[in-house]
């Protein structure tokens, strides 16, 4: 009996060490638990009192950067060339971002070239140069000629419209082909030309619950390359829509009324329609 | 030990409770304030439609007591101007458009209509007894939206319309709101509004413009298989790798102009620079092509270009064409070709070729309004010399060119000379009659690097 009371003791010694491992490790993990809380709580006071008391006023130097992207026609993008570009073209060379010839000629390698070093350089990444990152780059692009522009026509352009339309088009059609989108800058365009809508651009486009993608602010994106193209074939005058007026996603639609509507064309995943 | 430390976490908790709860109520005010921003400006909208209608209506009923000309010249640009206002302020209100479409479309014809008959007045024609009986319809509908708009007007007033219903987490209420006030009282009016028979006038929104039908198609119909060998033909057949024609749907001929579309897929290209072409169902006429192919290099001068696209016209059977106009866009150059009949340049039957200028092809041809104004015409000869009509022009005015033109007027067209020239320092072109020498018509010219733009 005796001999096994020590071993009986002897295990609850080793239990009760045992016990308080463990109570230690829960206890040590608590303070952790404590510790991580606390980081977590100040981080979210921080975080809730930058929202709650520092208004940015970012949205209004997100309006001026469009704006002066496509005010001023010192923006180089895929498509452009001239001296211009191939300065910039000589700089990202001499950094090794482009490894391609010093030709002008603002092609696939300079875009791809461009995005790099926007990337490195914590730039909007949209392989458009434009005045911050030509900065960026220690370059200062030509001024634009506004010397030809007399008195009476100063200012008078379509580059507005242009835009706007681009705008919209790279917003409701950006996955479509082309013929799609110059479809959708058309009826755009037939809706200023018909008594039953807006008579300016901007009048049709910001109409209250006339695209989705006005409604919803995704008309605020940048548009690429192509769909300014767009707006610019339809501003000459390419209606490949023979003259609607309307056009609908029939997978997504929601209007019974659109479905009143006379088809004319299906293009892409969009109906056309009068 | 723990103890001591115990208050720290609570507190913690506490401050970024007070500091949430401020958050959320500073984003409350926001909201509220964004939304009552948002319905003021739809109240303003909507009373300064009603003020405006009302102006409308109030001149309308003046112009037809008015027997004097000057005044009912006054009255009539007044009810042009209200009516413009009127519709442009309409189209800002949050109404779905197909409720609105037929109001639009008579505010828009009311200051068409006033436009044309200001034109008449000013040529010293009087009022016909059928555009008095016109302008007493008109008169009677603007009183119908008038009333409909004010008994609106009751009810936002008594309801307390609020801006609540507008954002768009409470759509559904909003939508409910607007069945029941602006979306009921508009469909109504709606209705009788689009009872109104057809404005027979000259102007840009009249359905006689509007329901122009094309006049240079022919007369033979043409088979889907047919006008896809007519495609092939215009872009070469050697090329073709693949054409598909695209859908269309059950009412295309309803369209201006009636089409088969097709996207033609040259040889050795990828799928996406796929060249877009359209064949007229009636005719089979090649209405427009594009090929939206990237232009990087320039090699060819806008001489070179225009001599292509002349070229290319020929080919295509649109002979004594000429380029009036051009536009740079992209690395490609777009002409406007007008045809030259006996002297005089016929703006109304135009062609467009768009030109690439790295190897001169091209990549862009549009005939559409050709084929809705082309017909065979016979130019009346002048009334007036060349020197009469000079007289009708200022005297600083800078002359550089004198032709014959026939230019588009409503749904007509008329015989001018074209004056071009400068006068301080920007550049114009007049259009005189030429059987009246009235002026018809002065285009401004926007010259920039690019090319030129007419307004």
């Amino acid at each position: 009996m005796p001999k096994g009371k020590p071993s009986v003791f002897f295990i609850f010694c080793i239990k009760f060490k045992f016990l308080e491992k463990i109570r230690r490790k829960t206890f040590e993990r608590r303070i952790h638990l404590k510790k991580t809380l606390l980081v977590l709580s100040i981080a979210s006071i921080v975080f809730l009192s930058i929202f709650t008391f520092y208004t940015p006023n970012n949205t209004f130097l997100e309006a001026t950067k469009e704006y002066d992207y496509y005010q001023s026609p010192q923006v180089l993008y895929w498509g452009t060339t001239g001296q211009d570009v191939k300065n910039v073209q000589w700089k990202l060379r001499n950094w090794k971002y482009y490894s391609g010839n010093v030709d002008g000629v603002y092609g696939a390698n300079t875009y791809r070239a461009v995005r790099r070093f926007q990337r490195k350089n914590g730039l909007t990444v949209d392989g458009v140069v434009g005045p911050s990152t030509a900065s960026a780059m220690g370059l200062k692009l030509t001024e634009a000629k506004t010397a030809t522009a007399v008195a009476p026509t100063a200012g008078i352009n379509r580059k507005n419209d242009a835009y706007l339309l681009a705008k919209l088009i790279h917003a409701e059609a950006r996955g479509e082909p082309y013929i799609g989108k110059v479809a959708v800058g058309a009826t755009v365009l037939n809706r200023v030309r018909s008594p039953k809508f807006p008579n300016t651009v901007a009048g049709v486009v910001y109409q209250p619950r006339a695209f989705t993608a006005v409604d919803d602010g995704q008309m605020n994106l940048s548009p690429a390359k192509d769909s300014i193209k767009a707006a610019n074939d339809c501003l000459n005058g390419w209606d490949p829509t023979y003259g609607c007026l309307y056009y609908w996603n029939p997978a997504t639609a929601t209007s019974r009324w659109i479905w009143s509507r006379k088809v004319i064309l299906k293009k892409g995943k969009h109906w056309f329609g009068l | 030990m723990g103890n001591r430390k115990g208050w720290i976490f609570p507190t913690v908790l506490s401050l970024a409770l007070v500091l949430a709860i401020a958050w959320g109520y500073n984003q409350y005010t926001f909201k509220n304030e964004y939304g009552i921003a948002m319905i003021n400006n739809y109240q303003r909208l909507f009373s300064d439609t009603k003020k405006h209608i009302e102006n409308v209506q109030v001149s309308l009923s003046k112009a037809l007591v008015s027997e004097s000309r000057d005044q009912n010249i006054l009255l009539l640009s007044r009810i042009m101007n209200e009516a413009f206002f009127a519709q442009d302020k309409l189209a800002q209100l949050p109404l779905d458009q197909a409720d609105i479409a037929n109001t639009q479309k008579f505010l828009n014809q009311v200051a068409d209509y006033s436009y044309k008959l200001i034109e008449d007045h000013l040529e010293g024609k009087k009022i016909t007894s059928k555009q008095r009986e016109t302008l007493f319809n008109l008169q009677n509908n603007s009183a119908l939206f008038n009333r409909e708009l004010a008994s609106l007007q009751d009810e936002i007033l008594n309801t307390q319309f609020s801006a609540k219903k507008l954002t768009s987490r409470q759509r559904e209420k909003m939508d409910k709101a607007n069945q029941q006030m602006y979306q009921t009282r508009m469909v109504n009016l709606e209705k009788q509004m689009a009872k109104n028979p057809e404005l027979i006038y000259d102007g840009p929104y009249s359905d006689q413009v509007l329901n122009k039908k094309p006049l240079g198609l022919g007369t033979n119909k043409v088979t889907e298989a047919q006008a896809e060998k007519i495609a092939r033909d215009f872009i070469g057949t050697k090329k073709v790798a693949k054409v598909t024609p695209f859908e269309a749907g059950e009412n295309m001929s309803t369209a201006k102009i009636p089409a088969y579309t097709f996207s033609v897929v040259p040889e050795n290209t990828p799928k996406e620079m796929a060249i877009y072409i359209a064949v007229s169902r009636t005719g089979g006429k090649v209405i427009w092509m594009a090929n939206p192919r990237p232009v990087s290099k320039v090699n060819i001068s806008v001489n070179q270009a225009e001599k292509k696209a002349i070229k290319f016209l020929e080919e295509k059977g649109y002979a004594d064409m000429e380029a009036n106009y051009s536009l740079r866009n992209d690395g490609a150059i777009l002409f406007n070709f007008a045809l030259k009949q006996e002297n005089t340049t016929i703006y109304p039957d135009l062609v467009k070729v768009k030109v690439a200028l790295d190897n001169g092809e091209i990549v862009g041809f549009d005939a559409s309004t050709y084929l809705v104004n082309h017909h065979d015409r016979n130019i009346p000869e002048p009334q007036i010399t060349e020197q009469k009509a000079r007289e009708s022009i200022r005297l600083e005015f800078d002359i550089e060119s004198i032709r014959l033109a026939v230019i588009p007027k409503g749904a007509g067209e008329v015989l001018c000379y074209e004056f071009k020239g400068k006068y301080k320092g920007s550049d114009y072109i007049i259009y005189i009659n030429a059987s009246n020498g009235k002026e018809e018509q002065i285009l401004q010219l926007i010259k920039n690097e690019n090319g030129t733009l007419t307004l």
